[in-house]
């Protein structure tokens, strides 16, 4: 602060007393502004004031030299970068300490001199560096003292009009450098402040000196636009007077180009004149204004009638169908247009991009989603399954539309990601609807089937007496189709990690192909041929559908449609409770559905999300009706039925199985089919496309799978359960009607000695169709059920086949000769039981296999057979010495032997008491 | 200022004289509305002497609090250094301060005092206005800044600064 007070001293001198009290009073009365609030009033003052003030003192030259005010001058205009100051900062700080390192290490000598040099650093470093920059290389500064002045005067001599091309590019010449600001400042001031003073000052657009200086108008926008900069440091009195002068100019002579613009326009003056206002107007500021009259009146916006009319889509379709060959031509020529617009486009335009994407918008608005809206909205109202596939459709022809196009710039990532925003947009308001449309297309379509079939089947049931009947008589080829289907069965397996992922949906072009003939493409030809297809390997028959030519070659790599076909070939004999052929037909459905909606998935962000959960829910629907209205009502049927067998009212029991039973394991290996058709489809349609998680234990669709799984596991151990009763039933009964008298008890040898084959140690009929029926059930189990769920069955099967042969033992009389056969009877079970390769079944039929020998043993040796009866051991723990005693007894010749064999059970006893 | 729910308090200038202000008047000042805070309701009663400030300028000081009661307080500070700062007055504001140098020098340094830093503001906007245009000698004359530049001092400045001579 500059001190009035010594201004005030008297003057050294003779003055009078009385004069220097007269000055001191009066300066007294004079108050003085601290300098806080001088800093204040230089902020309010404009810049050439704050220089005058410099000039007034040393302290106040100090504080309007002030960095900081000169660069939060220069942010203002935005041409202070923080980043480089402390980049050149730092770099100034450690040239300097190696500078001080050289000067210690050149030691001695002339230390202070080296010491300055340092001290004075960016000075004169920074010096060089512009003076390598400056054109005016010649303007060196002749006197140096402190650095400062040097920069001033480059900045000053180079002002106006001497080189106005240096004032265009005043700001990118700005540098950031600490303690500098007020010379950098100062080069912009110098450069600016003149047009910008007198511009302010100009009444009319003739006037100022910027139109007269420069007078292309590339050079007057970029001047334009550097004074609308500099404005932005203005904040001195009357600032906004100055700025309105400023904008209304601009916006004259924005108007001014936009005509020029425009007329270059319409004489589509490309590389002339619409070239160059293009970018004078992007220079001047950004070039918004080029670009919406370059849209407004693109003529690729008023000629649309050219490019197709969108009810050909519909109208060129068979009836109630959609067509979208018209569609694609119609993306085509919209695609070439474009693409030819692309090019124009960059070279009329700096920023090609921008003005690229915008103009597309503008044909997204105004055709494509008039176009499209066009269509659905008829189609919607016509035909509910063209209007799914042309929603699909039509989005994939979308996203290959802007895939095709050709923007200015070749960014690969910005067009994708332009190209979802495209989609987004075009389709946002059709989204909603179509995804509830989909998802209630495909429930109502799977409950018809469902309700459809069961129509069916009830009237069948009506007019044939018995179903099981009529497939009772076609075993061959159910036996044929069991075979066949184990095969396809173990497919899954071996084939699954190969499947290609992409095969049925992954590429647009399939998706359009089964628009297109998606209503052949389904296995409706199911029913046809029945005798011609089935052939006897697992392939794929040429014969299978002949209406169909695209599928056979495609089948193979499809495993649903592998799969479908060759149950197509071998179910028309099985008219089951529930049936493949109503599974696989909505599967296929449900896969359409989902690969329509899965085009959508790529769009990301909310809708993508949306898309992939009406996925699952396609998905979660199919496994419900298919599930609960379906298996599970077939299930409890078949359930029904085999609960209602008795077998002692069926008259024909000549086949090796029974009947319920074999419908009902027929239904548990097309359950299972089914459940591995689902388990592919899950795997193929929604794992391997990530629609679904795999290992989210939370997804929806995860846990509509489990939940299928599980009812089908229920349902068949509900099953099996009941069936086993019935087959117990059927054992007993064989045995009950069956088996001879004669069969353990010949009649004496000799007297038929002819006809009688004695060497026939075989065993009886009667075990023969026992183990055969036994088997048959087991076995038809194997492959389709769980390994455990097989043990536990195949367990309980045995341990009751063992209670009834035990049962059927104790009715039997049995001779020694007879004993032979029994032996054989019960070895044979005991071969079957070992197939089944359970430990513990075993020990029972191995007791039972013993326990047959002690009617081999003779009258004579009845102590023999005591200690045998005795022996615990022998048996196993199966049977206790009472129970080997009843059977005992069953011996033809019981009463003969039974005292001696009882005095040498309990005789012994006898004796010692 | 008649109001009757209005506490009054009671100002004392520097020389003895007392003046009756409101109390949201009087809170224009920061020092007073912190003292008056911190002192609470013992504060009514007393007499606060404002020892800097002479009646006069008290009572310009009072009447430019008076005026200005209804403003919001004022915003938040600004980053300072990038605001845009407008030296425009507005028109009560400019009539007030059409006082000689001497009171306006007074004013400022009253409201710098007080902590009223509108006031404050307009104060050196109108100083701003005042030495606008004017020659570092007339600049000298009104701030009464001695010159103490050599000759090849002031012939430096002057290089440096050519390029903000006027126009």
């Amino acid at each position: 602060m500059s001190n009035f007070k010594r201004a005030s001293q008297p003057p050294p001198g003779r003055s009078s007393i009385l004069s220097t009290l007269q000055a001191t009073t009066m300066l007294d009365t004079k108050p003085v502004l601290p300098a806080e609030i001088l800093v204040s009033i230089l902020d309010y003052l404009p810049v050439s004031d704050q220089i005058s003030f410099a000039k007034t003192s040393r302290r106040m030259k100090e504080m309007v030299y002030d960095d900081t005010r000169w660069i939060s001058r220069l942010r203002s205009m935005g041409c202070w970068d923080e980043a480089e100051a402390r980049r050149r900062f730092e770099e100034a700080i450690k040239r300097k300490r190696e500078a001080a390192e050289r000067s210690n290490a050149a030691a001695a000598g002339n230390t202070p001199l080296a010491a300055k040099r340092t001290t004075l650093f960016d000075a004169g470093q920074e010096e060089e560096r512009r003076k390598k920059l400056a054109e005016e290389a010649a303007r060196a500064p002749e006197i140096r003292v402190d650095g400062f002045e040097t920069l001033s005067l480059h900045a000053s001599t180079r002002n106006s009009q001497e080189d106005p091309s240096t004032i265009l590019d005043i700001y990118k010449n700005v540098r950031s450098i600490r303690g500098y600001a007020r010379q950098e400042y100062g080069k912009v001031y110098g450069a600016l402040a003149p047009f910008y003073y007198d511009l302010a000052q100009a009444k009319s657009h003739t006037e100022p000196a910027v139109f007269k200086a420069f007078r292309d108008p590339e050079k007057q926008a970029q001047m334009l636009r550097n004074l609308q900069r500099f404005f932005q440091n203005d904040w001195a009195q009357g600032w906004n007077e100055r700025g309105e002068v400023l904008t209304n100019m601009c916006n004259i002579f924005e108007n001014a180009v936009l005509r020029e613009f425009e007329q270059g326009y319409e004489s589509w003056d490309v590389d002339g004149r619409m070239r160059r206002y293009a970018h004078v107007l992007h220079d001047l500021n950004g070039g918004n204004a080029a670009m919406d009259v370059f849209l407004s009146k693109h003529p690729v916006l008023n000629n649309r009638e050219a490019l197709g009319n969108p009810m050909d889509c519909i109208n060129q379709a068979p009836e109630d169908g959609i067509t979208l060959e018209p569609s694609r031509a119609f993306f085509k020529a919209m695609a070439i247009k474009i693409n030819e617009q692309s090019a124009v486009i960059t070279q009329i335009f700096p920023d090609a991009e921008t003005v690229f994407w915008s103009l597309l918008d503008k044909v997204r608005e105004d055709i494509i989603g008039e176009y499209i809206t066009t269509i659905l909205d008829e189609s919607h109202d016509r035909n509910l399954e063209a209007y799914l596939k042309g929603a699909s459709g039509l989005f994939e022809q979308c996203m290959a539309f802007v895939g095709s196009l050709d923007p200015p710039s070749k960014s690969k990532e910005s067009l994708e990601k332009h190209a979802k925003d495209f989609g987004l947009k075009t389709f946002d308001p059709h989204l909603d609807l179509y995804f509830r449309e989909e998802l209630d297309f495909f429930a109502k379509y799977a409950e018809r089937e469902v309700l459809n079939w069961e129509q069916k089947l009830s009237e069948q049931d009506a007019t044939v007496e018995s179903f099981y009947m009529g497939s009772f008589n076609r075993r061959a080829d159910k036996n044929d189709f069991l075979s066949s289907f184990k095969k396809v069965v173990m497919m899954p397996v071996t084939v699954l990690p190969t499947i290609p992922i992409s095969s049925p949906f992954g590429s647009g072009k399939s998706t359009q192909a089964v628009a297109a003939n998606g209503a052949t493409s389904r296995p409706d030809s199911i029913s046809g041929t029945p005798g011609a297809s089935r052939t006897t390997t697992p392939g794929v028959g040429g014969s299978l559908e002949p209406k169909t030519g695209p599928l056979p070659s495609e089948a193979p790599t499809d495993e649903l449609k592998a799969k479908a076909a060759l149950m197509a070939n071998r179910l028309e004999g099985i008219k089951s409770l529930f049936s493949i052929e109503v599974a696989l037909d909505m599967v296929h459905n449900a896969k359409e559905g989902l690969g329509r909606v899965a085009v959508f998935i790529r769009l990301g962000g909310q809708a993508g999300e949306e898309a992939r959960e009406q996925c699952e829910a396609i998905f979660i629907t199919l496994l419900k009706v298919l599930g609960q209205n379906h298996v599970k009502n077939g299930f409890i049927k078949a359930v029904d039925h085999l609960s209602n067998y008795k077998a002692r009212e069926v008259s024909d029991h000549d086949q090796a199985g029974v009947a319920p039973l074999v419908t009902f394991i027929e239904l548990v290996n097309v359950g299972d089919l089914i459940s591995q058709m689902i388990d592919v489809f899950y795997e193929q349609q929604l794992a391997a496309p990530k629609i679904s998680d795999r290992n989210d234990f939370l997804d929806p669709a995860g846990l509509a799978k489990k939940k299928w799984e599980q009812m089908l596991d229920e349902s068949v151990a509900a099953g099996l359960n009941k069936g086993i009763d019935v087959l117990m039933d059927e054992v007993e009964y064989i045995c009950a009607t069956t088996q001879l008298p004669t069969d353990y008890n010949p009649p004496p040898a000799s007297q038929e000695k002819g006809t009688q084959q004695d060497n026939d140690i075989g065993p009886t009929q009667t075990a023969k169709r026992v183990k055969e029926l036994v088997a048959s059930h087991t076995n038809m189990l194997v492959g389709s059920t769980e390994k455990t769920m097989l043990d536990v069955f195949n367990g309980e099967v045995g341990l009751r086949l063992f209670t009834a042969i035990c049962k059927h033992l104790k009715r039997q009389r049995i001779s020694t000769e007879g004993a032979i056969k029994l032996i054989a009877d019960t070895t044979l079970y005991f071969e079957y039981i070992r197939g089944l390769k359970n430990q513990d079944l075993l020990a029972y039929f191995k007791a039972l296999r013993e326990l047959s020998q002690i009617y081999l043993i003779d009258a004579k040796h009845a102590k023999e057979m005591a200690t045998i009866i005795a022996d615990g051991d022998r048996f196993g723990g199966i049977f206790r010495a009472e129970e080997v005693y009843e059977y005992a007894e069953r011996r033809a010749d019981w009463y003969q032997v039974k005292r001696n064999v009882e005095r040498a059970m309990y005789g012994m006893d006898c004796a010692i008491m | 200022m008649a109001a009757t729910d209005a506490t009054m308090i009671r100002l004392q200038s520097n020389d003895n004289h007392t003046i009756d202000v409101e109390k949201a008047v009087a809170e224009r000042s920061l020092l007073i509305k912190n003292m008056l805070e911190d002192l609470g309701d013992a504060a009514v009663s007393e007499t606060i002497p404002i020892p800097n400030v002479t009646e006069s300028v008290l009572r310009k000081v009072i009447e430019w609090c008076e005026h200005h009661r209804g403003d919001p307080p004022a915003t938040n500070e600004d980053e300072s250094d990038t605001r845009k700062r407008t030296t425009e007055i507005e028109e009560w504001d400019q009539k007030f301060m059409q006082v000689d140098q001497e009171m306006l020098f007074e004013i400022i340094l009253a409201s710098n005092y007080l902590d009223i830093k509108p006031l404050l503001d307009v104060g050196c906007k109108t100083v701003a206005n005042m030495i606008k245009g004017k020659s570092p000698e007339e600049i000298r004359k009104t701030f009464n800044i001695t010159n103490d530049f050599t000759p090849e001092e002031e012939e430096q400045i002057r290089r440096e600064n050519e390029w903000a001579e006027d126009r």
